[in-house]
C-alpha cells in the first residue's frame, strides 16, 4: 500500500483531517523527476499553528521560484494522528507530494520558540531520522537544519542539529542549497559539504566548536576546528525594499490561528527595550516602501481569496511614511471589502482625514503593552510609555464608545520591588476611575472592564538583560499573591502565565550545549508541545534536568558575569555585547536611552553593516 | 441579476474539507475569481452563497449544489463556470451553472453510492440482502433531544446491491432536503449491529440530487 493510501485509511478518525493530507490552494506540486535537492519546511508545532508563520510562507515561496528545487511543508501532527502513524508505521511525510521526509535533502526547522525544542526531537523520529546528528549518515542528505530567532542562542540544540542559519533567510537558503547542489552532483560526503557550508556567512556547523567549561560550570573557552570561523555573523537582506516577498500563500481549508494576508512593513526596531529579544537580534531598521506594501498587499489578496490583512512588523506606528502608506491600504482595503487589521498605533501625529478613515476600519479592542507598573520600572527596561499616554488614549477610546482595555505587564523584571508591583494595580484602578469620571461614558451594560496580563519576564541573550536571573518561583508566587491582594476593584481581571512556562523558557534560552542530553531524556520521558497548557509537564522536565546531572537555577535564577563567556558569544548578531553591557548599566541606573530615530546609541550594528540605519530617513529626526 | 446554481464535484483529496470550512473555502474561491458576486445589504454586507446540502466528511460528490447571484445581467454561464475552475481547490470542479429552476424545498431525496471491501464479500453480501428483506432496519439517530429509534426501512431505496468478489457495492436513495436528511452511515451502523462480518466502506459518493418524483433537481 503507497503512504497516500495508508494515511487515507485512518484519516476519518482524526480531528481536522485536512491538516494531513495537502492539496490547498497555492501549495507547489512539482515533477520529482526534475528535482535536484527537496527540502522539508518543518514547523515543530501543529499545522494549526505552523500555517500561520510569515517566514515559512516566504522562504517556501523563494526555494520553489527556482525550478529545481522543490520545499514542501512538515508539522508536527497532533496526539492522535502521531498515535495512528507510530501504530501503522506512517513515518513523517511532507503535505506536498507526501514522500517521508526522511528522503529529502533538507529537513528544516524554524525556531519560533524554546517550548517547542521537544517537538523537534520528535519530529526526527517520527520521520525515522536519526535524533543526534552524530549518529546520520555519512553521505550527502538528510541535512538537518534550523533558522529562526531562537538560533541566536542554538547550543541546546547543537546535538541534534547539522548546521544553523543565522540571520534572514532569503539570501543565504539558497546559498546553502546551491552549493549543496554542487557537492551532491561531486559525491561529496555529508562532512565535506558541512565543512564548505560554514565558510558561508550566516552558517553555523556546532559539531565545529567545542566547548571547555570552568571548575564553577562556565564556559573557560571554545576550540574551533581548523578552517573554520571562529566567530558567525547573521545575515541581513541590505536593500530590504527590493527583497523577495510571496505572490501567493497556501490558503489552508481549515482554520488557522493566523488565517489572512499578511505582509511585512519594515524589519527591526527602533525602540530598543531592554527585555525584548526581537528589538535587537533583529536590527537594522528597515523599511519597506508605502508602494511596495500596498503592491504586495493587492497582489496577495488578489491570488489567495483572502478577505483580511494584516501588517506584519515589531512596531507598525515607527514607519516613517506610514500616514500615505494607510491612507493608501485603507482605500484599496474598503473599496474591495478587505477587512485591514490594525495593530496598536500611536495616533499624535496622524492627520485628521486619516484619523476619520482608521476610525472606520478599526474595531479591535484596545491594547497597551506597558510591561512595567511604575514609571521607574519603565525607565529600567527602557519602555517609553508614560502613564500620561495611557490614560489620553484611554480616554479618547472611552469617548468614542469603547469600555475595555487590556494591559499587558511583566513580573520578575530587574530591579522590581513590591511597589511596583502594586503599581500594576493602581494604574489599572486609574483607568476604572477615569472611565468613571467621563460624564458621557456609555450607560449600562457593566461599565468598564480592564484585563491586566502578567507574564513572567524571561531575559534573552541578545539583550541588555541577558545578563539577568530570572526571578525564583517563590519570588514570582509571592509578586502574584501581592497583585491580586492590591487589586480592588471587580472591574479589573488579572491572569498571569505559569512560573514553570517561563523557568523552562529561560533554561532552554540561555543554556548551553550540556542541555541536549537533558532535552533528549525530557523527550524520552514524553515531553512534548510544552507551549500547550494541557501538554506542559514541568516536573518531567525537572527529572530530566536532575538525570543529567544539570542544575536548573545554573540558568535560570544566576547572574550571568559582564565578562563571562556566554554559550552565544561566537554568534554574531551586529549588535556589540560591550553596549548590551553599557545599556544594562543604564538599566540599573533607571535611566532610559532614546530610540534610533532620534539619536543613534552606538549598538554597533551601523559599522558592521557599513551605512548608517537612518541615513536617507534624516529628515524624520 | 443572475440566480445561479452551480453543480461541482467534491473529489479526491477535497472530500476532506470539512462543510464549515467550505464555505470558507468558497468565499475566497469567489474573491480569486473576481466575479461580480452580489453582496448581501446592510450594516455587515457579505457575499450571499449557499449550498443546497451539507456533505459529510469524507464522502465525495458528482453532484452538490451552490446557489449564488451574479449582479451582470450578461455574464453567460460559460464565464462564470470558467472562472470559477480557474481558481478551485484541486479535487473541486463546476460541472454545470446555470439558472435556478427549482426551490431549493423541492429537494427529496439524494443519490448514494459506496462500497463495503471485505475478506468474504460472498458472505457480507448475503447479510446485507438479509438486513434490506426485514420489515425494518432500525438505528438510534442521535437528535437534539438525545439518542431516538428511528426506522430507516420505509426511507431506504435500495437501487442496486451486488458482490464484486472485493467489496458488497450498493446504490441507495436516501431522504434529503430541508425536511429529512439520512446519510448511508445510518445504513452501515444498522448493518456492523447486524453482521460480525468485518468491513470497511470505501467511496462513499453523492452522486445525484433529486426531487421527489426522481428527476434530478435543477
Amino acid at each position: 500500500m503507497d503512504l497516500k493510501a495508508k494515511i487515507e485509511k485512518h484519516l476519518l478518525d482524526v480531528q481536522k483531517p485536512s491538516r494531513y493530507i495537502g492539496g490547498e490552494v497555492g501549495s507547489v506540486i512539482k515533477d520529482k523527476s526534475k528535482i535536484d535537492v527537496r527540502f522539508a519546511f518543518c514547523f515543530p508545532d501543529t499545522y494549526d499553528i505552523g500555517m500561520s508563520h510569515l517566514g515559512m510562507k516566504i522562504l517556501y515561496s523563494l526555494t520553489n521560484k527556482r525550478e529545481n528545487y522543490w520545499c514542501e511543508r512538515c508539522f508536527a501532527p497532533s496526539e492522535d494522528f502521531e498515535a495512528i502513524m507510530r501504530e501503522n508505521h506512517i513515518p513523517l511525510y511532507a503535505l506536498e507530494s507526501l514522500d517521508p521526509i526522511r528522503d529529502f535533502d533538507f529537513i528544516g526547522f524554524t525556531l519560533q520558540y524554546e517550548l517547542s525544542y521537544a517537538n523537534i526531537l520528535n519530529m526526527l523520529d517520527l520521520a525515522g531520522i536519526p535524533v543526534f546528528a552524530k549518529d546520520r549518515t555519512q553521505e550527502l542528505g538528510q541535512i538537518v537544519i534550523a533558522g529562526g530567532p531562537c538560533v541566536c542562542n542554538p547550543e541546546p540544540l547543537a546535538d541534534f542539529f547539522d548546521m544553523f542559519v543565522l540571520g534572514e533567510g532569503e539570501e543565504v537558503n539558497l546559498e546553502i542549497i546551491d552549493l549543496y547542489h554542487e557537492m551532491k552532483k561531486k559525491g561529496a560526503t555529508r562532512l565535506e559539504f558541512l565543512r564548505a557550508a560554514a565558510q558561508i556567512e550566516g552558517v553555523y556547523v556546532p559539531q565545529f566548536y567545542h566547548f571547555s567549561y570552568k571548575d564553577d560550570g562556565t564556559i573557560d573557552h571554545v576550540d574551533v576546528d581548523e578552517g573554520i570561523p571562529a566567530t558567525v555573523r547573521k545575515r541581513i537582506i541590505r536593500d530590504y525594499d527590493k527583497v523577495y516577498y510571496p505572490e501567493n500563500f497556501v490558503v489552508p481549508f481549515t482554520e488557522i490561528v493566523h488565517d489572512r494576508v499578511s505582509v511585512e512593513v519594515l524589519r527591526g526596531c527602533i525602540r530598543g527595550c531592554r527585555f525584548c529579544q526581537a528589538g535587537f537580534i533583529y536590527r537594522p531598521f528597515r523599511e519597506k516602501s508605502a508602494d511596495a506594501i500596498f503592491a504586495q498587499t493587492k497582489r496577495l489578496c488578489e491570488n489567495t481569496g483572502y478577505d483580511e490583512v494584516s501588517l506584519a512588523s515589531l512596531s507598525t506606528s515607527d514607519h516613517s511614511d506610514i500616514d500615505n502608506m494607510l491612507s493608501k491600504l485603507i482605500d484599496y482595503t474598503a473599496g474591495e471589502r478587505i477587512n485591514l487589521s490594525l495593530p496598536s498605533l500611536r495616533v499624535d501625529n496622524f492627520s485628521e482625514s486619516l484619523l476619520n478613515k482608521i476610525k472606520k476600519v478599526r474595531k479591535s479592542g484596545l491594547t497597551f503593552a506597558a510591561e512595567g507598573g511604575t514609571q521607574r520600572l519603565r525607565d529600567v527596561i527602557n519602555k517609553n510609555v508614560s502613564e500620561d499616554e495611557i490614560m489620553n488614549t484611554c480616554r479618547i477610546a472611552f469617548e468614542g464608545g469603547y469600555s475595555s482595555v487590556k494591559l499587558y505587564f511583566m513580573m520578575g523584571l530587574p530591579t522590581e520591588t513590591d511597589e511596583d508591583i502594586v503599581g500594576i494595580a493602581e494604574l489599572a484602578q486609574r483607568i476604572v476611575d477615569l472611565f468613571y469620571s467621563i460624564e458621557d461614558r456609555p450607560r449600562g451594560k457593566g461599565g468598564v472592564q480592564v484585563s491586566v496580563s502578567c507574564a513572567t519576564f524571561v531575559p534573552k541573550p541578545f539583550t541588555p538583560f541577558e545578563f539577568e536571573p530570572q526571578d525564583t518561583r517563590e519570588m514570582i508566587e509571592h509578586k502574584q499573591k501581592l497583585l491580586l491582594g492590591s487589586t480592588k476593584s471587580k472591574k479589573i481581571k488579572i491572569s498571569y502565565h505559569d512560573a514553570n512556562v517561563s523557568m523552562l523558557e529561560v533554561i532552554l534560552a540561555k543554556g548551553d550545549r550540556r542541555l541536549c542530553p537533558a532535552i533528549y531524556a525530557a523527550w524520552k520521558k514524553g515531553c512534548k508541545f510544552d507551549s500547550w497548557e494541557e501538554y506542559f509537564n514541568f516536573e518531567r522536565w525537572l527529572e530530566a534536568f536532575a538525570d543529567c546531572g544539570i542544575d536548573p537555577a545554573f540558568y535560570a535564577n544566576r547572574r550571568f558575569d559582564y565578562d563571562e563567556i556566554l554559550p552565544w558569544d561566537h554568534l554574531d548578531y551586529l549588535v556589540d555585547k560591550s553596549f548590551l553591557v553599557r545599556e544594562n548599566k543604564t538599566a540599573h541606573e533607571a535611566v532610559t536611552t532614546p530610540n534610533c530615530r532620534q539619536r543613534c546609541s552606538g549598538c554597533g550594528v551601523n559599522k558592521k553593516v557599513g551605512r548608517e540605519c537612518f541615513a536617507s530617513s534624516k529628515s524624520n529626526v | 441579476m443572475l440566480r445561479v446554481r452551480a453543480t461541482f464535484e467534491k473529489k479526491g483529496r477535497a472530500k476532506y474539507i470539512s462543510h464549515l470550512d467550505l464555505n470558507r473555502c468558497m468565499l475566497r474561491t469567489f474573491r480569486r475569481s473576481r466575479l461580480p458576486i452580489w453582496y448581501t445589504e446592510g450594516f455587515n454586507p457579505h457575499p450571499y452563497y449557499s449550498f443546497a446540502l451539507a456533505l459529510s466528511l469524507g464522502f465525495e460528490s458528482d453532484c452538490e449544489i451552490l446557489d449564488f447571484n451574479i449582479t451582470d445581467d450578461q455574464m453567460s454561464m460559460e464565464t462564470i463556470r470558467d472562472a470559477l475552475n480557474a481558481v478551485m481547490p484541486e479535487g473541486m470542479r463546476i460541472v454545470k451553472v446555470a439558472e435556478q429552476k427549482q426551490k431549493i424545498t423541492a429537494i427529496a431525496k439524494a443519490e448514494y453510492a459506496f462500497s463495503l471491501v471485505s475478506e468474504d464479500s460472498s458472505a457480507l453480501y448475503d447479510a446485507v440482502q438479509k438486513m434490506i428483506s426485514e420489515p425494518e432496519i432500525l438505528i438510534e439517530k442521535k437528535t437534539k433531544k438525545g439518542i431516538k429509534t428511528v426506522d430507516i426501512k420505509p426511507e431506504t431505496e435500495i437501487l442496486s446491491c451486488t458482490d464484486s468478489g472485493r467489496s458488497v457495492d450498493i446504490t441507495m436513495y436516501l431522504p434529503a432536503g430541508t425536511q429529512t436528511n439520512f446519510n448511508p452511515t445510518l445504513f452501515i451502523e444498522a448493518l456492523r449491529r447486524t453482521t460480525d462480518i468485518c468491513f470497511d466502506p470505501e467511496n462513499i459518493r453523492r452522486t445525484a440530487i433529486l426531487c421527489a418524483d426522481n428527476t434530478i433537481f435543477e
